[in-house]
């Protein structure tokens, strides 16, 4: 015990030191990672990074090299020509060469990031506290509605038009591109371009109130024929619920007034308050990215809102009789 | 002897704090005194000392004076707001101001301070002097204080005040008559509606609505002085019989033209609106499945009941019924437009129960 003792207190500083190392490398790759392009725009983000990043090596390398040169080794004092020389070339023509090559580097880039989209454009709407996202292709007459998951197809490059209901937020998706700030009473865009299939996290960048830090969303990148058929199953109408319980979910739903705030396409629900829950169980996470999608989150989230996510508009229903919200949660996630 | 002579008797400050030390002694042995052995005589035949009275009316009168704030509302003198708080009155002031035409009793005119008669209040006090008296009442002459917070539902007393001094005893018997038993009717209708457009319409409501709505009243979770007194004389026991009977009502009228106030009403209250207002209809109705009895319905509720309760909704200070939080959420982003357009749409409405299931 003893010997364990001392080994554990003679290694904790490097454990300490390794665990810190490796937590810096974790947030290097990973769904939600600037370092871990998934898309042209976060590339070129990762591209200048990782020259600026190099370049402030070799700069401070040696720039420190000069410094212990001057102080350490050099004998006598630079004649004035050659400080003169040292300070016009080293003070001015050198960062201004850099500068200008990062800039023009950085501007040429932006034009593409501005791109206008290839047919898909997605409106996203920063509500208290979660995303509103609309779809709409060339072919769609009205969009279709989702929440707090925004799909892209890999390989094109699609538009975003950014909108806020109430309070400034910002939406960034570190693996697919930079953020842009939603602002009310404004329309800000930003345009991605996807490239590797997979599943990304995005997060509220802006301070925007309360739950500020709850208000995340997933970010799904699909090949185009998979994305095409998801839209189209994502414009169909709800299915009717199957069985007993959660057809009785759905007279819940409908008899305390849920239809209020939310939509149910095909199922007599139209409000346009909250989320649209017409495809709620096939969404990879509930509440803005707070909770998995499963029936005991749905029920947690139904009993006290507040209790998940402070401030939230949606009131709590812990009044229902357990068998009720039961059935309710039962409902809502078979909405797929 | 000039302020110098003051400034140069001896100082010695240990005198001086024995002197004030033992004149706080003597004062605090004397008050002991008072209180310990009852000394000062409390008897209402005794009447107070000259002046004594002068002093302490003076002092109600300048305190009311100085915090009575509240604007009364436009139609404080209609003939709705005065029958309604007639009828508060008989119940809860008339044993000590008595009534329009009648004599207050022998012993309440044998109080200290005596309770002033009804028909010589008002030409006393300004209206929002009499609504803060009616609301907080005043310490240590008998007069109690509103028994709710909410302090808009005061301002029918207030206009039955103002209207008594021209009022006769036939007049007031007439406002305040009630069928024999049916405390409720006095105010609300023997059919559960009374066409006073000050008292809302109950015959439109669920058994389960009125039943949660009478216990919440009982409780204090609604919060409304009128009815706080009515159910102070109403047993828990009687509750499930008076929601029954009342609820058994069927709702008879007919529906008004809308205007465009009531128009933009009906968008809100069917759409939701704004961005922030849910559809009241999914809760309210008109709605063809059933909804939950415990959402009360609105059509054909009369707009001046409907406005007041939006307003306390919004300021989150209704309260109710175990569904309650829910009305609180759905409220707080309404503006004056709205609730003015929504109260004008339902009270268009024919008079109907929640959902068409007809419940």
């Amino acid at each position: 015990m003893q010997d364990e003792d001392a080994q554990g207190s003679t290694t904790a500083p490097r454990r300490l030191c390794w665990g810190g190392g490796a937590l810096l490398l974790t947030a290097c790759s990973g769904p939600q990672s600037v370092l871990d392009p998934a898309g042209r725009d976060a590339e070129v983000l990762a591209v200048l990074f990782w020259w600026m990043l190099g370049g402030a090596v070799l700069l401070w390398l040696a720039m420190n090299g000069l410094f212990f040169y001057v102080t350490r080794m050099k004998e006598r004092a630079f004649s004035p020509q050659a400080a003169d020389r040292l300070i016009v070339f080293g003070g001015v023509v050198f960062p201004t060469v850099v500068l200008a090559v990062l800039l023009s580097f950085a501007l040429s880039e932006m034009p593409r990031q501005r791109d206008l989209g290839e047919g898909l454009t997605l409106r996203v709407t920063g509500e208290s506290w979660w995303w509103r996202v609309e779809y709409r292709t060339e072919d769609t007459e009205t969009p279709v509605i989702s929440a707090n998951e925004i799909r892209l197809p890999a390989g094109s490059r699609s538009e975003l038009e950014l909108a806020a209901n109430g309070y400034i937020h910002s939406l960034w998706i570190p693996a697919l591109g930079g953020k842009t700030d939603l602002i009310p009473g404004r329309e800000t865009r930003m345009s991605l371009e996807p490239v590797t299939p997979g599943e990304y996290g995005g997060q509220c960048a802006e301070f925007c109130g309360e739950s500020h830090a709850k208000m995340a969303l997933r970010a799904v990148v699909l090949p185009p024929e998979e994305f095409a058929a998801w839209l189209e199953q994502q414009a169909a109408p709800a299915t009717p619920p199957e069985t007993e319980t959660a057809r009785r979910g759905q007279a819940v739903f409908l008899r305390e007034g849920c239809g209020a705030c939310h939509a149910i396409r095909g199922l007599g629900a139209r409000g346009t308050i909250g989320p649209d829950l017409t495809h709620l169980g096939g969404r990879r996470t509930l509440a803005a990215g707070v909770l998995p999608m499963s029936r005991a989150a749905l029920e947690d989230w139904l009993r006290a809102p507040e209790a998940i996510k402070p401030g939230v508009r949606m009131p709590a229903y812990g009044h229902l009789a357990a068998a009720d919200l039961a059935a309710l949660a039962t409902f809502l996630e078979g909405l797929k | 002897m000039t302020w110098r002579g003051l400034l140069s008797l001896p100082r010695d400050g240990r005198s001086v704090v024995k002197t004030l030390g033992f004149l706080a002694l003597a004062g605090l042995l004397g008050a002991g005194a008072v209180v310990g052995f009852g000394l000062y005589n409390v008897s209402a035949k005794s009447g107070h000392w000259a002046g004594v009275s002068w002093v302490l009316h003076t002092t109600f009168r300048n305190a009311v004076r100085l915090r009575a704030d509240a604007t009364p509302p436009e139609d404080l003198d209609s003939p709705a707001m005065v029958a309604l708080g007639a009828r508060h009155f008989d119940s809860a002031c008339r044993t000590c101001h008595a009534s329009p035409g009648r004599p207050r009793s022998a012993t309440v005119r044998a109080m200290v301070p005596a309770p002033p008669h009804v028909s010589a209040i008002a030409g006393q006090w300004q209206p929002q002097e009499l609504h803060w008296i009616v609301h907080q009442g005043a310490k240590m002459t008998g007069m109690p204080a509103w028994p709710a917070t909410r302090a808009d539902d005061v301002w029918p007393v207030v206009a039955f005040l103002r209207a008594a001094p021209d009022m006769s005893a036939q007049t007031y018997r007439d406002l305040t008559e009630s069928p024999e038993g049916q405390s409720c009717a006095m105010c609300h209708g023997a059919g559960g509606a009374s066409g006073n457009p000050q008292i809302p319409r109950l015959d439109i409501l669920s058994e389960a609505y009125i039943a949660a709505s009478l216990r919440a009243y009982r409780s204090g979770a609604r919060d409304s002085g009128i009815m706080a007194e009515a159910m102070s004389h109403v047993p828990e026991a009687a509750i499930p019989e008076i929601a029954a009977r009342m609820a058994a009502q069927v709702p008879v009228g007919p529906a008004q033209p809308m205007n465009a106030l009531a128009r933009r009403g009906e968008a809100l209250a069917l759409r939701g609106g704004g961005g922030d207002v849910p559809s009241c209809a999914a809760c309210h109705g008109p709605w063809d499945a059933a909804l939950n009895p415990l959402f009360p319905s609105l059509a054909g509720q009369h707009a001046p009941y409907l406005r007041q309760q939006l307003r306390l909704w919004r300021e989150a200070a209704r309260g109710g019924g175990p569904v309650a939080q829910l009305m609180h959420h759905a409220a707080r982003d309404l503006t004056e437009e709205d609730i003015a357009a929504l109260a004008a749409y339902y009270a268009s409405l024919a008079p109907a129960k929640l959902d068409r299931t007809g419940k």
